[in-house]
């Protein structure tokens, strides 16, 4: 009994932070109708910054940790100007949830740069000595976190309840036309939102540091917590969200102790997916919903990219000349391994941009399936012996076997809802594959996967498994693009932009949907196994969340349905490291900036990009083609 | 009130048949007992003042929103639980009162689209370019030039969709549904938006309709257009079905007179 009470002060405190952090998710969310994955990141840059300033620098902690807080909201209010601001103006919410994804990716980028990537310990704030009520202890720090925390709440509640901002802040929420039609700045609000927010992460994360190590990573864990527990509670509702925090942290820290560390998250996860089944709004309603009149599908509809046919087939046949002479051109085996990984990424990025590009439907889980193909091929092959090309087939047996369960859930979700399913379900996976040690090698990984073979050929130099994954890419690429110039991939256009028209017109969207999903799991099953194959190894990190998020990045930075899209992002983003070896470092913040970047300057990608360049360029075959148009028509009856 | 039975007997050619359709929102009975058909080679046009539940009635022939009691009989089929997919796939094709084209595509791809549930080639044949799939599409797309030239919008074949002007979406949404092969069109306010020579296009379209012996079923708020395309007009007004006949036999209903004229609403 006094165990479980200890763990259960140890869950509250942890479970304070996590509601903090929900609530800024709710409060952005109320306001904006997106979701603003950057809080986490907020949090964990408030708590290096008062590190090295009570630390490093030796300031008292009552000027260390206001300024930390300070530094932090200014940092946030300003990234929130020139990024988020602007993008609720131009991109749907499910492209801004997206794009904080993009903006937490460069923090995280920012705090490895800056601070490296060993851990900190933030000293506590009143000594190390805990308070013994009876026979509980409990830590100093307990109450500094329940203190802030319920200072932050009791705040906040003021602001919006009391005052007139809190006033206008509501009517952003109600209905946003409706507000700026009676003269409230929704721009201001926004980002006043944004900064309170921010202001809110940034005082947990301060508050919360000396219970836990930081790492330039954490903050995606207080991200992800966060989300969750939002989601859980109720992500419109406050109350729900300090609900939802409380309750998750407890969950967690009751199955760490009870159960296995290894699975705690696993639980949470669980719970949130039956959440998002039984009632996908979370626990707790909101009374009042957001007004959705305003229509979102053309901010939600951008124009992809595409080249005439005229050019497309010459270009298209350079190219794959071009892509096969590669290796006796590159005899660098660190440029070679590089290529081979972003043609590996690139079947993924197909996949994803099947299901993202053309139908619509974020994904955020799709290393999930990576890690799902490339562990059970991997496994397959190292303890049973079986023919990797049989393996690679059985990987994409169960992954899709995987898909079908999650897509119970998925396909009654839509937007933010589906972009949360599909994140829990890809943590999930992350914490499978660190669980399932016997099976997964846990957090070292799966060691001794052959190399692929076929036949009795082994594809075991970086030039041989180039050649295979050049052709196997080809070939789907191929598939692909018929597809979608036919009539599925217009299906699947149709019901991006207008789901009930599409319905209207015969369209069996929930049918095409799944086709849609299937392929793209398809396709990242496969890159994970041959992913396997090549590394000789496999461990969680290399198909876990972040590697969902560099997917959405690369697909993004590359141009959406565009299918090719995907291969520019790839190479950018695994070549340019090896290529400026000392800039490795600050890939991740790279990552996270271009996804940014893109998002907001260069909505068709880089594929988009050189279209407009290659039109340019050739602009004389371009007019006789819209000659000959002319003359089509002329001609027609 | 005289208690006139407006139902008219249920006829072998009707092609929609709607007996006894109830509908209250909250307290608010917003369809009251209405019946009509649709019979063949016709234009049926459902009209009625602002707010009358003209678009209610669409809503729940397609099953868009539930109802509370009623029938609707479509081809001999009862459309009761029927998704919106399978009405569809029955034959019977919808538009929308804000025109709802396909804001990524291209003019020439939204109208294809419509045909996309009478293609026979899969999902396999299409990656493989197989010769059957390809030929299908070519097929396609000539039948949808064919079409936008119908409504003269071949030359904006591939503009986006969204970039069209209101008129031109309109007829686009139109001509989409046409692709479809309705056995029944059934057009929710076409003309809504338009201005005097969009909606001149639009009657002239809707008679070539009927001309191909096409059975439509037109939601109105543009008298004009419909006493100039309906070959049977249906009246409602709050709810109630008050008239159904012949355009000469409407216009000089006293019901609907007063219906249109007796109020301040009666704008149109």
């Amino acid at each position: 009994m006094l165990e479980f009470a200890q763990i259960a002060i140890g869950g509250l405190v942890v479970g304070s932070a996590y509601a903090a952090i929900a609530l800024g998710f709710s409060l952005v969310y109320r306001v904006t109708g997106a979701i603003n994955l950057s809080q986490g990141g907020f949090a964990i840059i408030a708590a290096m910054i008062g590190y090295t300033f009570a630390v490093d620098w030796g300031w008292p902690l009552l000027a260390a940790i206001p300024a930390a807080v300070a530094v932090t909201v200014a940092l946030g209010v300003a990234l929130a100007a020139f990024t988020f601001v602007p993008a609720l103006a131009q991109l749907s919410n499910a492209n801004v949830l997206m794009l904080t994804a993009g903006i937490l990716t460069m923090i995280e980028g920012f705090v490895l740069a800056v601070w490296g990537s060993q851990p900190y310990a933030m000293p506590p704030f009143s000594g190390e000595q805990p308070l013994a009520f009876g026979a509980i202890l409990i830590p100093a720090q307990a109450f500094w976190v329940f203190g802030a925390i319920a200072l932050c709440i009791a705040a906040l509640w003021f602001l919006i309840a009391k005052t007139k901002l809190g006033k206008s802040l509501r009517a952003c929420a109600e209905n946003p036309s409706a507000a700026s039609l009676m003269g409230i700045d929704v721009p201001k609000m926004t980002l006043l939102s944004f900064g309170l927010a921010t202001l809110i992460a940034a005082i947990s994360g301060v508050i919360v540091a000396p219970t836990t190590s930081l790492q330039f990573d954490t903050g995606r864990l207080f991200t992800i917590s966060g989300f969750v527990a939002a989601a859980i509670g109720g992500i419109a509702s406050f109350p729900g969200a300090i609900i939802g925090g409380l309750f998750l942290g407890l969950v967690t820290q009751l199955a760490t102790a009870y159960l296995s560390s290894l699975f705690s998250s696993a639980i949470s996860l669980l719970i949130l997916l039956a959440v998002l089944i039984w009632r996908p709004q979370g626990l707790i309603q909101a009374g009042v919903s957001r007004r959705q009149d305003t229509r979102e599908e053309v901010k939600a509809v951008g124009h992809a990219a595409k080249l005439p046919a005229r050019l497309g087939w010459p270009l298209a046949a350079l190219a794959v000349v071009a892509a096969a002479l590669i290796p006796q051109v590159v005899t660098d085996n660190g440029i070679m391994s590089s290529l081979v990984i972003a043609a590996i990424l690139f079947m993924a990025l197909m996949g994803l941009d099947v299901l993202m590009g053309y139908a619509g439907q974020v994904s955020l889980g799709q290393a999930g399936f990576m890690a799902i193909g490339g562990y059970t091929s991997g496994y397959l092959v190292v303890n049973d012996d079986v023919a990797p090309i049989l393996a690679v087939l059985v990987g994409i047996g169960v992954s899709l076997l995987c898909a079908l369960v999650l897509s119970v859930v998925t396909l009654r979700l839509r937007g933010l809802y589906l972009a949360l399913a599909t994140l829990a379900f890809g943590l999930l996976i992350d914490s499978c594959a660190i669980g399932f040690i016997d099976i997964t090698g846990g957090p070292s990984g799966l060691v001794g996967i052959p190399s692929f073979s076929l036949s009795g050929f082994t594809f075991a130099t970086p030039r041989a498994m180039y050649y295979l994954v050049l052709t196997l890419d080809v070939i789907i690429l191929a598939g692909l693009v018929g597809a979608m110039r036919s009539g599925f991939g217009r299906a699947l256009k149709a019901i991006r932009s207008d789901q009930m028209a599409a319905a209207a017109l015969g369209i069996n969207t929930v049918r095409t949907k799944l086709v849609a999903f299937m392929i793209s799991v398809t396709l990242a099953s496969m890159a994970g196994s041959f992913y396997a194959f090549f590394f000789n190894f496999l461990a969680p990190e290399m198909v876990g969340t972040s590697r969902s998020l560099e997917l959405v990045a690369m697909l993004i930075i590359g141009g959406e349905s565009t299918l090719l899209g995907g291969l520019f992002g790839a190479l950018l983003l695994t070549l340019l490291p090896v290529i400026f070896a000392p800039l490795a470092i600050y890939k991740t913040f790279a990552s996270g900036a271009l996804l940014v970047a893109s998002f907001l300057y260069l909505p068709q990608g880089l594929y988009g990009g050189l279209v407009k360049i290659l039109m340019s360029l050739f602009r004389p075959r371009r007019d006789g083609a819209a000659k000959s148009v002319a003359q089509r028509q002329g001609r027609a009856p | 009130m005289t208690a006139i039975d407006l139902r008219a007997p249920e006829s072998e050619h009707a092609i929609l048949s709607v007996r006894g359709l109830v509908k209250s929102f909250g307290g608010l009975k917003a369809i009251n007992d209405v019946s009509f058909e649709a019979q063949a080679q016709q234009v049926t046009a459902l009209i009625g003042p602002n707010g009358a539940g003209k678009t209610t009635v669409f809503n729940l022939i397609t099953n868009i929103l539930p109802k509370d009691a009623g029938k609707v009989m479509f081809l001999g089929r009862d459309l009761s639980g029927l998704s919106a997919v399978k009405i569809a796939e029955l034959g019977l094709i919808r538009t929308f009162q804000s025109a709802r084209v396909f804001p990524g595509m291209t003019a020439i791809e939204n109208v294809m689209v419509g045909g996309h549930r009478l293609a026979a080639h899969s999902l396999p044949s299409q990656s493989f370019w197989l010769r059957g799939a390809r030929d299908e599409e070519r097929h396609l797309r000539r039948r949808a030039e064919e079409m936008l030239e119908l409504v003269g919008l071949l030359s904006f074949a591939q503009s986006h969709a969204s970039e069209l002007p209101m008129g031109a979406q309109k007829l686009l949404e139109v001509v989409r549904a046409l692709m479809a092969r309705p056995k029944l069109l059934c057009l929710d306010e076409p003309a809504a938006g338009l201005n005097d020579t969009e909606t001149r296009e639009l009657a002239n379209l809707l008679r070539a309709i009927r001309s191909l012996g096409i059975p439509v079923l037109i939601v109105e708020h543009n008298m004009a257009l419909v006493m100039g395309v309906a070959d049977r007009i249906v009246v409602i007004d709050s709810g109630n079905l008050i008239a159904a006949g012949t355009p000469g036999e409407i216009q000089n209903n006293n019901r609907v007179i007063e219906a249109y004229l007796g109020r301040d609403d009666a704008a149109s």
